[in-house]
């Protein structure tokens, strides 16, 4: 009885915070009058199937996705070396000034990003970066939160092994990418996700640094449906599953390594 | 294992410290000169998408195609409060397009920084310029919000994608709530709010909280909603308009939508509610909405207290040059002034919902044409000739947060329009001095 009372409750949860998902994707597939009454329904009066080619004509999304990618993966990339040798740097290395180095860089967390997109702004634009795939990476290749996790990651080691590599002639970064690595390999992973979809996820960076069509990310695609008189529904949930997906995947093939290191974090996942 | 020598903490230090200080803003600031952000092409932000901004696209082609020097390119680059920010973040880099889109609050700012291009100069120059015979062309009520007091009187933006306030009606519920055609006046407005109410059992107009809506509303009823760097929110027609605001909430004839939605045109095209007060450029979006089912929707202009001396509220935004070099700048000034022509002013139009900006190309058979084929598209070209725009003095934009919390106030019942307007009209005002005071 108990266990079936908790199977409803859990079905109920789950109804509940898929539904705005499966909205989105059937109200991608409902015609513009039907999208635009502010109705819960799921089951579309009649699919437009040509919902996805008008999608794709809006807005050459195929390009923007390569864009998105290529960005996200790069800094994602970045994101997890400079967290790996920051984190391991605080939580392994003495040096002076670290305990206040490392609350500086805490303290960056704290900074929203309206505060620092104009000084960023100049800067990119004084590099001439200004509509270039290093305005979209460089500026995001490094943040506090991560470097936190994997100092946290690297604290949470028994100090015996890099005793005992150090016996067997190992430096820091033979160490750090041979033995360390693979034992924080959740926190990595966590770090990784973050990073990627934090990237992937950006809409008023990319906005502000790019231009071209060539430049831009799947994320500003989505404003191509949003004018000052009106928002063509339908469209915009069509282009949002498209954009969605790719995130959702990455979240299913990597969920057990980030509820593990969510568990030994003890940060909410 | 060993820990960092403080020589190489210390000279890590330094450079963190040199490439900030190398980055800093110096150099190229706002006031002494700005680069180009291509110095191939005259840049122009924009905010429009799809079809507009595809129509937007092939007549700066068709610019380019018959000209020789800089070419102009349309970017989208994102919505209005995105552009604002683009720019302004531009202007600390030293680094801006030949020209954007914008409001006057924005432009304000812009020219405050040094950034605007005083246009009188082109205007008054014998090649490049407007002679008095053409700009009387031109609508006053668009060409004068376009002049800055703050600035000596100069203008500082050109009028682009103008829009006015008028009323959507759902002319099956009009007709089914057993009235020939749309209110002409305030009263007759609320006499169909209330036959629909009891047709249908719901309220009959969604509102859309916003000052510009509150402002032709105003001037619909006789009066200005600012004089001299004062408001003239308590006045009787300002009074007026938020009694029938409260009046509406009252009888439950109206219902306020979720802000920033377009619920009320949803709404509308269902056939909810049988009115919305929304910009004349919405048509577009709305006709996409219905289909072949376009006759449902019905235009008319705003309810008036004396139909004999009507008005409504024109809005839109304008286009600012930047001082980006003298070659962009004669490119960017081309553009508008080409822009602006009838033949191209009513191919816009047509396309995008916007209104054109001279008279003249009412007469143009694009425009007729799209008047033959539905003939409700002619109303806010009607409506042209007795708009008038709202003021664009320093710290409007802050006064349009205030009215428009003092309308929620009213129809969400927390005050009365009398107190509303009481505590509303101050702080518009110290609102309006705080700017000035800054400037």
């Amino acid at each position: 009885m108990r266990r079936a009372a908790l199977h409803i409750g859990l079905t109920a949860a789950a109804l509940v915070t898929a539904w705005p998902f499966l909205w989105m994707v059937s109200t991608a597939f409902k015609g513009p009058l039907e999208a635009a009454s502010p109705s819960l329904g799921l089951w579309p009066g009649a699919w437009h199937w040509g919902n996805v080619a008008e999608t794709f004509r809006a807005a050459p999304f195929g390009r923007y996705l390569f864009n998105s990618f290529v960005v996200s993966g790069a800094v994602c990339l970045l994101v997890t070396f400079t967290s790996l040798c920051a984190g391991y740097a605080f939580a392994r290395l003495r040096f002076p000034g670290r305990n206040w180095l490392f609350a500086a860089t805490l303290c960056c967390m704290m900074v929203p990003f309206e505060a620092v997109f104009i000084p960023n702004f100049v800067l990119v634009s004084k590099f001439g970066w200004y509509d270039t795939h290093a305005a979209l990476i460089v500026p995001w290749c490094a943040n506090a939160f991560s470097l936190f996790l994997m100092r946290q990651a690297f604290l949470s080691l028994p100090g015996e092994y890099y005793d005992a590599a150090r016996v067997d002639g190992c430096g820091h970064f033979r160490f750090l990418f041979l033995v360390g690595l693979p034992l924080v390999r959740p926190s990595v992973v966590t770090v990784a996700l973050f990073a990627f979809l934090g990237s992937y996820n950006a809409l008023l960076w990319p906005l502000l640094v790019t231009a071209d069509d060539s430049m831009r990310v799947a994320q500003v695609g989505l404003t191509f449906f949003v004018t000052d008189a009106g928002i063509r529904v339908n469209l915009l949930m069509c282009a949002s599953a498209i954009v969605i997906l790719p995130t959702v995947v990455l979240y299913f093939v990597a969920q057990r390594q980030f509820v593990e290191s969510a568990l030994g974090a003890g940060i909410k996942a | 294992m060993t820990g960092w020598h403080p020589g190489v903490a210390a000279g890590g230090l330094l450079a963190v410290c040199a490439a900030l200080c190398a980055c800093s803003p110096g150099g190229g600031g706002a006031g002494d000169g700005f680069r180009p952000v291509d110095p191939e092409r005259a840049v122009l932000w924009d905010r429009q998408i799809n079809e507009s901004a595809a129509l937007f696209r092939e007549l700066a082609a068709e610019f380019n195609a018959g000209r020789a020097g800089v070419p102009v390119e349309v970017q989208h680059a994102g919505s209005y409060a995105d552009i604002f920010r683009k720019v302004s973040a531009s202007i600390q880099a030293g680094v801006l397009p030949a020209m954007a889109v914008s409001y006057e609050s924005m432009t304000t700012d812009y020219a405050a920084a040094g950034a605007a291009v005083p246009l009188d100069p082109l205007l008054n120059a014998p090649e490049t310029g407007i002679s008095p015979e053409e700009l009387a062309d031109y609508y006053p009520a668009m060409l004068e919000s376009n002049r800055y007091a703050e600035h000596g009187g100069g203008y500082y933006s050109f009028p682009l994608c103008k829009s006015l306030l008028v009323l959507f009606y759902n002319t099956d519920l009009v007709a089914r709530a057993g009235f020939a055609g749309p209110p002409a006046t305030w009263d007759a407005f609320l006499e169909q709010c209330r036959a629909v109410r009891r047709l249908t059992g719901k309220p009959a107009h969604a509102v859309n909280v916003d000052c510009s809506t509150v402002d032709g509303l105003i001037f619909s009823m006789g009066g200005e909603v600012c004089r001299n760097g004062e408001t003239l929110y308590d006045s009787p027609e300002a009074l007026a308009v938020f009694e029938l605001y409260e009046t509406l909430v009252r009888e439950e004839l109206a219902y306020v939508i979720t802000a920033g939605s377009f619920d009320d045109n949803a709404a509308l095209v269902k056939g909810e509610v049988a009115f919305t007060l929304r910009q004349s450029s919405a048509r577009n979006d709305l006709v996409t909405i219905l289909g072949d089912r376009r006759n449902l929707l019905g235009i008319a202009p705003i309810p008036q207290k004396d139909p004999a001396r009507p008005a409504t509220v024109v809005y839109g935004p304008n286009v600012t040059l930047f001082p980006v070099g003298e070659g962009q700048t004669a490119a960017a000034w081309a553009f508008v002034k080409w822009f602006t022509r009838p033949d191209i002013s009513a191919r816009w139009s047509a396309g995008t919902g916007y209104l054109p900006v001279r008279r003249s190309a009412l007469e143009e058979p694009t425009l007729k044409r799209l008047w033959e084929e539905w003939p409700p598209g002619k109303v806010p070209y009607d409506c042209l000739a007795f708009a008038k725009s709202e003021p664009n003095v320093a710290g409007w934009q802050e006064v349009r947060d205030i009215v428009g919390r003092a309308l929620l106030d009213v129809l969400t019942g927390t005050k009365t329009a009398a107190d509303a307007i009481k505590q509303m009209k101050p702080q518009a005002d110290a609102a309006l001095r705080r700017a000035a005071g800054n400037r």
